[in-house]
């Protein structure tokens, strides 16, 4: 799998390295990935597999 | 087509899906047989027997013990699973899911792993013109019935015995027939869901906005005035699909706790804590086309905080846009004798109450005007059986039950002991109901009337969840893509299927990725995959709770060992029972992965029977001695079938139960 770097602000990346070490995970790297990943996937499921959920979790039984 | 796309055409379920394309539905009576024996079925979700047991030795269900007296009664053997959809079709039917097909509340597309409603499918219109931002269907599209199978009244139509069947649940859309059916459980809201409520609130932020079965909606009151919009389906005459939406405005009394209500041609006034009855509201989607729904406005508060709910928008049974009923007037005939009624499939809200937007006493409230509507609509339809087949079912014995377990049961992890003086009577009020109904149906049908009192299954605890994936995972039957990622997706993004051999969803539904069915499937059909069914078959009904030391899945059944018919292979590759006090947990419905194995069930849903067929039969009471030593579910087909002279076609598996 191919591989890109992003350029962070010093102070952003510091922060990051001090949560991601707070949070467990097991570099910064896998960190940014995660927020960037939570983040791309709300926008991804706004109009679809949101809905779905919606509709099935009206059943009662689910959640 | 890629997975995305079939999430976009998913969409689309129950929404609009009737507009333009016409329903093949409505046919005429045509002139009927009187018969000379009558049958009346009263079908009451979830009444257990052993609490049906114990009311009666305290004499408060006289009507109950007086059937059996004349008759009989037994415990009823369930569906595996024993899910409400599940359960009614093998009534409706006389097969096992084998036969009809319907497996679980959800089932699972193998080509992308994606959940899908098990009872009916929506197509949108196949022909299409487009001018301008309009998309207008020429032809296709509809709502199909996924249930095979032939439905009972089926049969006795083609013997010239009529049959009124009222809301009998996994009927939606109703099957063709020229009987009176209208549909019950299964049949969405105007949203083409299960029930979405609408809440408006100026304290938005303090309630979850993801939950299930509402739309919360922040408002502010600026000079005695909010300004809010009510969601309707998606409009699919436009290109861009919009969500149609109403416009209203509340005008608030800035000394007494009262609000005036303008939505289209309505003003009303209610008073905090008041419900406004049913009101008509008309979705426009093009200037000739619109979709009428109906729903109920609820001012719970005024001051400090403004809160007002708007129940799930059912279908307007005058002018439904969805097949409601066979024939098409017979809703239209409903609806003019009573006016506007709940259409939707499960018609109390339980997610509000689940999800603190409603308390207690306005779920009891409106579930009242739930069970007021099926006492009238019970003695109309009693006034008018004087031939053939009456089925009638109620809902509200299963919802209630659902929702207030934990006040009968002081081991449930929310037993609360002041909501329990409250209301804990709530569950045998409502079997003293269910008797009450009986005792009017005895009252009303003559001498030599038929009567069955059933219900689909029973209810038990449900104290402890397991996540049925992550039970997988941990023993090594589910793979990851990313570990750290654990328990934030749903439909199983984050599952590596390479590596995968197994996986939940629904219920009680457990499929291995099988090579060639699934599309990333590894597990090879034949000895391969027989040997691990086996396998984890055996390990889940070994696997115990460590915080309780008890059997978390009493059986876990292989299917093809359980079922018989044409639709097997459709079958889930083990239907897990679980024990008493257990269940699925929430997440693993919809294909998420949470961390820990198993979970308290801390929500208000408290009581269930998802479990094993075995921990909660259903009753039967009758006034005939029943011969079966363990009468079943789909032994009532043929059972009624045979009453009027009938014999069963080969495909039901049941027997009668009553000697010829």
């Amino acid at each position: 799998m191919g591989k890109a770097k992003i350029k962070l602000d010093k102070d952003l990346m510091d922060k990051v390295k001090k949560f991601a070490e707070m949070a467990g995970y097991s570099s910064a790297e896998e960190f940014v990935s995660h927020c960037l990943e939570k983040e791309i996937a709300k926008l991804e499921d706004s109009d679809s597999e949101e809905e779905i959920k919606k509709k099935l979790k009206g059943l009662g039984y689910i959640s | 087509m890629n997975r995305r796309d079939f999430i976009k055409l998913g969409l689309t379920t129950g929404s609009l899906l009737a507009i333009g394309s016409g329903s093949n539905l409505v046919t005429q009576i045509k002139g009927r047989q009187e018969t000379r024996t009558k049958v009346l079925v009263l079908g009451f979700d979830g009444i257990d027997p052993h609490l049906a047991q114990i009311w009666m030795k305290e004499g408060l269900l006289p009507h109950f013990e007086k059937l059996r007296q004349q008759g009989d009664f037994s415990p009823l053997r369930t569906s595996h699973p024993p899910q409400s959809p599940v359960a009614w079709s093998n009534f409706i039917t006389g097969c096992n899911p084998g036969g009809h097909a319907i497996f679980d509340f959800i089932h699972r597309d193998p080509e992308n792993y994606i959940p899908i409603f098990s009872a009916s499918r929506t197509e949108e219109a196949s022909k299409t013109l487009s001018i301008g931002n309009l998309v207008l269907p020429l032809s296709g599209g509809g709502v199909e019935q996924l249930r095979k199978g032939k439905a009972f009244w089926q049969v006795l139509e083609e013997h010239d015995v009529p049959a009124t069947i009222f809301k009998i649940p996994s009927n939606y859309p109703p099957v063709s027939t020229e009987q009176k059916t209208i549909s019950g459980m299964g049949t969405p809201d105007i949203l083409g869901s299960y029930g979405i409520f609408n809440f408006y609130t100026t304290q938005a932020a303090e309630i979850d906005a993801d939950i299930g079965g509402g739309r919360i909606h922040p408002v502010y009151v600026i000079g005695n005035r909010v300004e809010a919009k009510l969601p309707g389906p998606t409009n699919t005459f436009k290109k861009d699909r919009p969500e149609s939406t109403i416009d209203f405005k509340v005008f608030i009394d800035p000394e007494n706790p009262v609000a005036k209500i303008a939505i289209q041609n309505h003003e009303f006034i209610l008073k905090e804590g008041e419900w406004s009855g049913w009101k008509r509201v008309h979705f426009n989607m093009i200037p000739t086309q619109s979709v009428s729904g109906i729903c109920m406005f609820y001012l719970k508060q005024i001051r400090p905080e403004f809160k007002l709910y708007v129940s799930p928008i059912n279908f307007d049974p005058a002018q439904a846009a969805i097949p409601l009923s066979t024939p098409k007037s017979y809703a239209e005939e409903l609806e003019e004798k009573f006016g506007p009624f709940f259409t939707k499939g499960l018609p109390a809200d339980t997610s509000a109450l689940d999800n603190d937007v409603l308390d207690e006493a306005e779920f009891l409230q409106q579930d009242d005007f739930v069970l007021e509507e099926r006492w009238q609509m019970l003695d109309y339809h009693l006034d008018r059986f004087d031939s053939g087949l009456l089925f009638y079912y109620v809902s509200s014995t299963d919802q209630r039950q659902h929702m207030f377990w934990r006040l009968i049961d002081k081991e449930h992890p929310v037993h609360d002991p002041l909501l329990a003086s409250k209301y804990g009577d709530t569950i045998k009020n409502i079997y003293i109901e269910a008797d009450r109904m009986l005792g009017k149906a005895m009252e009303k049908v003559d001498k030599d009337t038929i009567i069955m009192v059933m219900s689909d299954h029973g209810f038990t605890p449900f104290r402890r969840g397991l996540n049925l994936n992550t039970w997988l995972k941990e023993n090594g039957y589910l793979s990851l893509i990313n570990s750290w990622r654990q328990g934030q997706d749903y439909f199983f993004e984050n599952t590596n299927w390479s590596r995968t051999k197994a996986y939940a969803y629904g219920l009680n539904s457990l499929y291995i990725n099988q090579r060639g069915r699934e599309a990333e499937g590894i597990v090879s059909a034949g000895p391969d995959k027989e040997a691990l069914v086996r396998e984890i078959a055996r390990k889940l009904e070994e696997f115990k709770d460590p915080e309780t030391g008890d059997q978390v899945v009493l059986r876990a059944h292989i299917a093809k060992d359980i079922y018989k018919g044409l639709y097997v292979e459709e079958a889930p590759d083990i239907v897990v029972g679980y024990n008493r006090g257990y269940r699925v947990s929430w997440a693993t419905g919809l294909g998420r992965i949470p961390k820990p194995v198993l979970e308290n069930n801390t929500e208000k849903w408290s009581g269930d029977h998802c479990m094993d067929p075995s921990v909660i039969p259903g009753i039967l009471f009758c006034n005939r001695k029943i011969q079966a030593p363990s009468p079943a579910l789909h032994d009532l087909t043929p059972t009624i079938l045979r009453l009027f002279g009938i014999e069963a076609p080969k495909e039901m598996i049941g027997k009668a139960i009553f000697s010829a």
